[in-house]
C-alpha cells in the first residue's frame, strides 16, 4: 500500500507536555487537583460566563472526535439533543472500556478522574442534562472505588449535585458498575443495561438523542472525549484543534500492547506515525524480531500488515486510507514469530463468546467462525475453509442491530486478506482424498 | 394513504403499520420469526430482510427528482433492511426476494444460520407440519447445510411452569415468549438466559411459568421449543382435523380451533378474532379437563330411563315418549323448565317453546357466576358461555329459594332441565328430588344430577352440534361441530368439515370407525321429538333455521343469521341492562 503521506502529524511530539495524564503526584486527590491543575476552574467560568449553546458551538469547533472508537465530532453529537422539554435528560458516560487491546480510560480514572468529572458537569450544562450515568466495566471494582471516593467528595463541597458552584444550574453524576459484558459498551445496549435490562443494543432510529435512556433525550460520549471537553473550555477550541492531526486534533492516549520492549498506555498528540510510535516510544520490537501485523485501535479493526504501516499514522483519516481504522487506538503489535491463525482464532474465541445472541447472524455466526478457524489451526481445515469463511463474513456484515457482526467479522476477513500464507500452510493440500485408493486414469 | 411499490406492483397501504405487516395484508408473503402483529418488533430473527429504496428529493426544493423517463429517482439504503422495523411512507420502493437477488440471498443466508444449530428433529417434534421454520426453511433456504460441527448442546426438558415445557435446543431466540408475558400478559415472567449461542428463554430462579395465558407462547413459538406437558408427542399435526368455534369455559366466547384426531378433541388452539380474544387464548380453556370433558365423561348408554330405580338404556323414541308423558302427565303449573346457560340459544329457545306451548311459567336458568375469576380480559366471573343468549331469550335466573320451597312443599312435579347440574349447583339435594320427575339434557356423566334423574337425554356438546351462543358483550357467535356422533344426521355431518383429515369418516366410508362416538343428540334434534308428543310440530329444517325465527321475531337478536355471523360472529344491538 502506498504511505499516504509519510509525514507525523504530531509535530514536537518529543516534547509533548501530557494534559490528560500530566506528571503530576496524586493529582487523583481532589485537593492537589484543584491546587496544581487548575482544577475545577473551566466548570467555574462555564457557569458564570457562558450559555449552553455557546459550550456546544465551542466544543464542535474544537472538533474532538469521540474517543470511543466511532471517533465522530463531540459537539456535533451534543447539538442533536433536541430543545429542553419537561422531560429529563441525561448524559452516559461509557466507562465501559471493553474491547480488547484497550485500556486507556482506566488511566484515566486512576490517575485524574476529575477531568471526567468536570467535564461530565460542563458536558451536562452545555446540554443542560439532569444526571450523568458513569457506566463503569464491572471488572474495574477498584476504580470504581475509588472514584467513588472522589465523587462523594465533590458532591460534599456542592460541584455536584443542587446548585452546583452556586449557581441556578443543578445535575447529578452517578457511578454504575456493569456487570462485565463485552455488548454493553455498546451505547445502545448500555442504556438497557443501565436500566436494569438484559443488555441488548436497540434498533436505530431513534436515536439516543430522541429516545434514550427510559425514553428520554440522552447523550453518550467516553471518558476520553468528556475528559477533553474540560481542557477544550479551559484552554479554548484553538488551542485543542492546533494539536495533532488537523482533522483529528488533540492528544490521545495510546494503550500499545503486544511484542515491544515497552508496552504501555502513552499520551502523545493524535497523527503519531505508527513506526515512530513503535520505534520510539516503545523501544522497539522486542529480542529484535521483526514487525508482522500491526492491529491499530482494538481487536476488532482489520489488522495491517507490516509493510502496510509505512508513513501511516494514527488519525482516524490516515487509517482509513491505510485499510484499518483508529477505533479506541488501543494497538496491538505482533512480531514474526505470531501466527495469525492462532491470533485469530483467539480473537473469534472472545466474539463467540460476547455476541449478546439477538441477531441471528452474529449468534450463530460467530460460533461457526471460531469452530472453522479452530480446525485450521488445529490442522484439520481445508483450503476450501477459507472461501467458506469470507463468505459467513458476507452473511454476517451489515445484516444486524449493532456493530457487533462487523466487528467480529472484519478481523476474520481482514487477517485472511492479508495473512493468508498463514493460513495456508496450516490447511491440509488441497488434493483429491481418494481415502487410501489409487487413481488411475 | 401513502402509496407503495413492491416487486413493481404500486399499491395503497395504510401507512401506520410496518413495512413486513402491509406486504402481508397485500398477500405478500415473507418469511418472518419473530415479528408478531400483537407486539413490539425487535427484528433479531433478521429473517424479513428486503432492499427499500426511498424518492430522491431536491435538498433545496423538496421536490422528488425524476430521471430521464419521468419516473422518480430512487435512492437505495446500502443495507438489507428488516422489513418489521421499516415505516412505509409515500412512494417508498421495496424489493422482496421475488425480484431481487440480494434480498433472495439475505434470507437464505439468515436461514442458514437460523439452522446450524437446531436440532433438525422434526421427525419427533411436535411443531412439524405446522412449523413456520420447517415451512419457511423449505421456501426460502438452501439445500443442505456448510455446517460441519458439533451442535451447541442446551437443555433439552425443561418445565418452565406447570403446562409449558421448554426443548432449548430447538430455540431459535425470536424472543415471541418473553415478550408475550413482558407486553401482552404483563407477567414478565420469562427473560432470556445466558448469551450468544447459549441463549434460550427461562424463568428467574425459583420462579414457575404460572401466568394465567402460559400456552399462547406455545401458540406463537416459531419452533418447537416450546410444547404442552400435556398434549405433547400425542398426536401429528397433520393427523388432526381443525374446526374453527368458540370455546365455553366462560362468557367471553373466545375464538378457537378444536383439533381433533379419531374423533377425540387434541388440543385447543385459538383462533384470530381482533374484537374478542385477538390471538389468545387463557390456558383454562385448554388444560386437560377444559376438554377432556369432550372425550372421556361423556355417556356411554345412550338414552336411559329409571327402571325400578335403575337408570336402564332405551331407544330415543321411548326416551322421549317417557319425557313428553311426563310432562301431560300432571298439570302445568306442576312442571317446571330449566333453561340453560351452557345451552345453545336454539336450544332454549326451542324450551321455551315447549313451555309456552304445555302453558308452563317461562324457563329460567341457574346462573354460574364465580365473582373473583374474571381479570377484565378473556376470563370473566361467568363460568357458563350464553347467559347472554337466555336473557335475551327472555329466559332470567332461576330464583332458588322459591323454586327450592316449591320442589319441598310437592307443587312442582316435573322438572324439564337441559344440560345443568342443579344439584352440583345447590339447588337441591338428590334427596329433595326423589318424588319430582326429572327429565333432563346433560352432557357429561360427572353430572351429579343423574343420580335423581328419571329420564337421561344425552345432549351433543358444543363441540358436536351446529348453534348459537351470546358472549357477555353481546357478540353472537356460531360453533360447528368438531366431532361426529353416532346418530347419522345430515345437517350435522354437512355442516362438518370436508376433507378431514383424522378420518373418523361416516358410516358409508370404509374406514369408518364408531370408536369414540357419543349416542347423544343435538338438542334441536331432542326438543323437537318430545313436543310432538305433545302436539306441538316444530317445523324447522334444522338449527338455522330455528335462529332465522329468532332473528325475525326476537329482536334482541336482529340481524344474528348463520350467513352474519359467519366465523367472527355478530354484535347483536344492546338491549339495555340484561344480566
Amino acid at each position: 500500500m502506498e504511505a499516504t503521506n509519510g509525514q507525523s502529524k504530531a509535530g514536537d511530539w518529543q516534547n509533548f507536555e501530557r494534559v490528560l495524564l500530566p506528571p503530576i503526584r496524586d493529582l487523583h486527590r481532589l485537593d492537589v487537583y484543584e491546587k496544581e491543575y487548575d482544577g475545577y476552574q473551566a466548570i467555574q467560568k462555564v457557569l458564570r460566563e457562558w450559555e449552553p449553546g455557546e459550550v456546544i458551538d465551542e466544543v464542535k469547533q474544537a472538533n474532538i472526535r469521540g474517543r470511543g472508537g466511532a471517533a465522530f465530532n463531540a459537539g456535533l453529537k451534543w447539538s442533536f439533543m433536541p430543545p429542553k422539554d419537561d422531560r429529563p435528560r441525561y448524559l452516559a458516560c461509557n466507562a465501559d472500556e471493553s474491547e480488547p487491546g484497550t485500556y486507556k480510560d482506566r488511566q484515566i480514572m486512576e490517575y485524574n478522574p476529575h477531568l471526567m468529572f468536570e467535564g461530565i458537569l460542563i458536558a451536562n450544562y452545555a446540554m443542560q442534562l439532569d444526571a450523568c450515568y458513569v457506566y463503569v466495566r464491572g471488572e474495574y471494582v477498584d476504580w470504581i472505588d475509588h472514584m467513588q471516593r472522589e465523587l462523594d467528595k465533590i458532591y460534599e463541597k456542592g460541584y455536584v449535585g443542587e446548585n452546583i458552584f452556586g449557581s441556578d444550574f443543578s445535575t447529578e453524576i452517578i457511578l454504575h458498575k456493569g456487570a462485565g459484558a463485552y455488548i454493553c459498551g455498546e451505547e445502545t445496549s448500555l442504556m438497557d443495561s443501565l436500566e436494569g435490562k438484559r443488555g441488548y443494543p436497540r434498533i436505530k432510529p431513534p436515536f439516543p438523542a430522541q429516545k434514550g435512556l427510559w425514553g428520554n433525550p440522552t447523550t453518550i460520549n467516553n471518558v476520553e472525549t468528556l475528559s477533553h471537553v474540560t481542557l477544550v473550555m479551559r484552554h479554548g477550541a484553538d488551542w485543542f484543534s492546533d494539536i495533532g492531526a488537523p482533522t483529528h486534533p488533540g492528544s490521545t492516549i495510546y494503550g500499545i500492547s503486544g511484542h515491544v520492549n515497552r508496552p504501555g498506555c502513552y499520551e502523545y498528540p493524535t497523527g503519531m506515525l505508527i513506526s515512530d510510535l513503535i520505534e520510539k516510544v516503545c523501544g522497539g520490537m522486542r529480542d529484535g524480531k521483526k514487525l508482522k501485523a500491526v492491529i491499530p485501535g482494538g481487536s476488532s479493526v482489520p489488522p495491517l500488515r507490516a509493510d502496510m504501516i509505512d508513513g501511516v499514522t494514527m488519525d482516524a483519516d490516515s487509517l482509513r486510507e491505510a485499510g484499518s481504522m483508529l477505533g479506541t487506538a488501543g494497538m496491538l503489535v505482533l512480531n514474526e514469530d505470531t501466527d495469525m491463525v492462532t491470533w485469530l482464532r483467539r480473537v473469534n474465541h472472545f466474539y463467540q463468546h460476547e455476541s449478546c445472541g439477538q441477531c441471528t447472524p452474529c449468534r450463530e455466526g460467530t460460533g461457526w467462525l471460531e469452530a472453522i478457524v479452530t480446525r485450521i489451526d488445529e490442522g484439520e481445515g481445508n483450503l476450501r475453509d477459507l472461501d467458506l469463511l469470507i463468505d459467513l463474513c458476507d452473511q454476517m456484515e451489515g445484516r444486524t442491530i449493532c456493530a457487533f457482526a462487523d466487528a467480529a467479522a472484519w478481523p476474520v476477513r481482514y487477517t485472511i486478506e492479508r495473512f493468508r500464507e498463514d493460513f495456508e500452510a496450516k490447511c491440509k493440500p488441497a488434493v483429491f482424498d481418494t481415502g487410501g485408493v489409487a487413481m488411475t486414469a | 394513504m401513502p402509496t407503495i411499490t413492491i416487486d413493481g406492483q404500486t399499491i395503497e397501504v395504510s401507512g401506520d403499520k410496518p413495512l413486513l405487516q402491509e406486504c402481508l395484508n397485500q398477500g405478500v408473503e415473507l418469511p418472518h420469526f419473530c415479528y408478531h402483529p400483537a407486539m413490539s418488533a425487535p427484528a433479531n430473527c433478521r429473517q424479513c430482510m428486503v432492499e427499500v429504496g426511498t424518492p430522491l428529493r431536491d435538498r433545496e426544493t423538496g421536490e422528488i427528482k425524476t430521471d430521464a423517463n419521468g419516473d422518480p429517482e430512487i435512492q437505495w439504503l446500502p443495507k438489507l433492511q428488516t422489513s418489521c422495523t421499516v415505516q412505509v411512507s409515500d412512494g417508498m420502493v421495496v424489493k422482496t426476494h421475488r425480484t431481487s437477488e440480494k434480498a433472495k440471498r439475505g434470507q437464505r443466508d439468515t436461514m442458514e444460520f437460523l439452522l446450524i444449530n437446531h436440532p433438525l428433529d422434526c421427525p419427533i417434534c411436535d411443531q412439524a407440519g405446522k412449523c413456520p421454520l420447517q415451512i419457511q426453511s423449505y421456501k426460502y433456504g438452501s439445500e443442505g447445510s456448510r455446517f460441519e460441527f458439533r451442535k451447541v448442546h442446551k437443555p433439552k426438558r425443561v418445565k418452565l411452569g406447570p403446562r409449558v415445557m421448554l426443548d432449548a435446543e430447538r430455540c431459535i431466540n425470536c424472543t415471541r415468549c418473553t415478550r408475550f408475558t413482558d407486553e401482552v400478559s404483563g407477567s414478565c415472567q420469562l427473560t432470556i438466559n445466558q448469551r450468544g449461542v447459549k441463549n434460550y428463554p427461562i424463568t428467574g430462579p425459583g420462579e414457575t411459568f404460572d401466568d394465567a395465558y402460559s400456552m399462547n407462547t406455545i401458540d406463537i413459538c416459531p419452533v418447537g421449543a416450546l410444547t404442552s406437558t400435556e398434549s405433547r408427542f400425542k398426536a401429528r399435526a397433520w393427523e388432526m382435523s381443525r374446526t374453527p368455534s368458540i370455546t365455553t369455559i366462560n362468557a367471553k366466547g373466545s375464538n378457537c380451533y378444536y383439533m381433533v384426531r379419531d374423533n377425540l378433541i387434541m388440543e385447543v388452539v385459538p383462533r384470530q378474532n381482533i374484537e374478542v380474544n385477538e390471538y389468545w387464548l387463557p390456558d383454562e380453556e385448554r388444560v386437560g379437563w377444559a376438554y377432556e370433558r369432550f372425550n372421556d365423561e361423556r355417556p356411554e348408554h345412550g338414552p336411559e330411563i329409571r327402571v325400578d330405580d335403575e337408570l336402564t338404556p332405551v331407544s330415543w323414541d321411548r326416551a322421549t315418549d317417557a319425557a313428553s308423558n311426563a310432562l301431560s302427565s300432571v298439570s302445568s303449573d306442576a312442571v317446571f323448565f330449566l333453561g340453560s346457560a351452557h345451552a345453545t340459544v336454539e336450544d332454549n329457545y326451542l324450551l321455551s317453546r315447549i313451555a309456552e306451548h304445555v302453558g308452563a311459567e317461562a324457563p329460567k336458568y341457574i346462573p354460574h357466576v364465580e365473582p373473583g375469576h374474571g381479570d377484565d380480559w378473556l376470563r370473566t366471573d361467568d363460568r357458563t358461555p350464553n347467559a347472554q343468549g337466555c336473557e335475551r331469550l327472555g329466559i332470567h335466573p332461576v330464583d332458588a329459594e322459591v323454586l327450592r320451597s316449591r320442589v319441598r312443599s310437592g307443587e312442582i312435579k316435573v322438572l324439564y332441565v337441559l344440560e345443568d347440574d342443579p344439584v352440583a349447583s345447590g339447588l337441591f339435594t338428590a334427596e329433595e328430588l326423589e318424588d319430582v320427575v326429572v327429565v333432563m339434557h346433560y352432557y357429561n356423566t360427572t353430572n351429579k344430577t343423574l343420580a335423581a334423574t328419571d329420564v337421561a337425554l344425552p345432549a351433543a356438546m358444543v363441540v358436536e352440534t351446529i348453534g348459537t351462543y351470546v358472549n357477555e358483550e353481546g357478540r353472537a357467535q356460531r360453533v360447528r361441530p368438531a366431532k361426529v356422533i353416532k346418530e347419522v344426521n345430515r345437517t350435522l355431518m354437512m355442516a362438518t368439515g370436508k376433507s378431514r383429515t383424522d378420518m373418523h369418516g361416516t358410516p358409508f366410508d370404509r374406514w369408518h370407525n364408531e370408536s369414540h362416538q357419543v349416542d347423544c343428540l343435538p338438542g334441536w334434534e331432542i326438543l323437537p321429538k318430545v313436543a310432538a308428543h305433545l302436539g306441538l310440530e316444530f317445523e324447522f329444517s334444522g338449527p338455522k333455521a330455528i335462529m332465522l325465527e329468532v332473528t325475525e321475531q326476537n329482536p334482541a337478536f336482529h340481524g344474528a343469521t348463520y350467513e352474519a355471523m359467519g366465523l367472527q360472529g355478530h354484535r347483536l344491538e344492546d338491549v339495555g341492562e340484561t344480566v
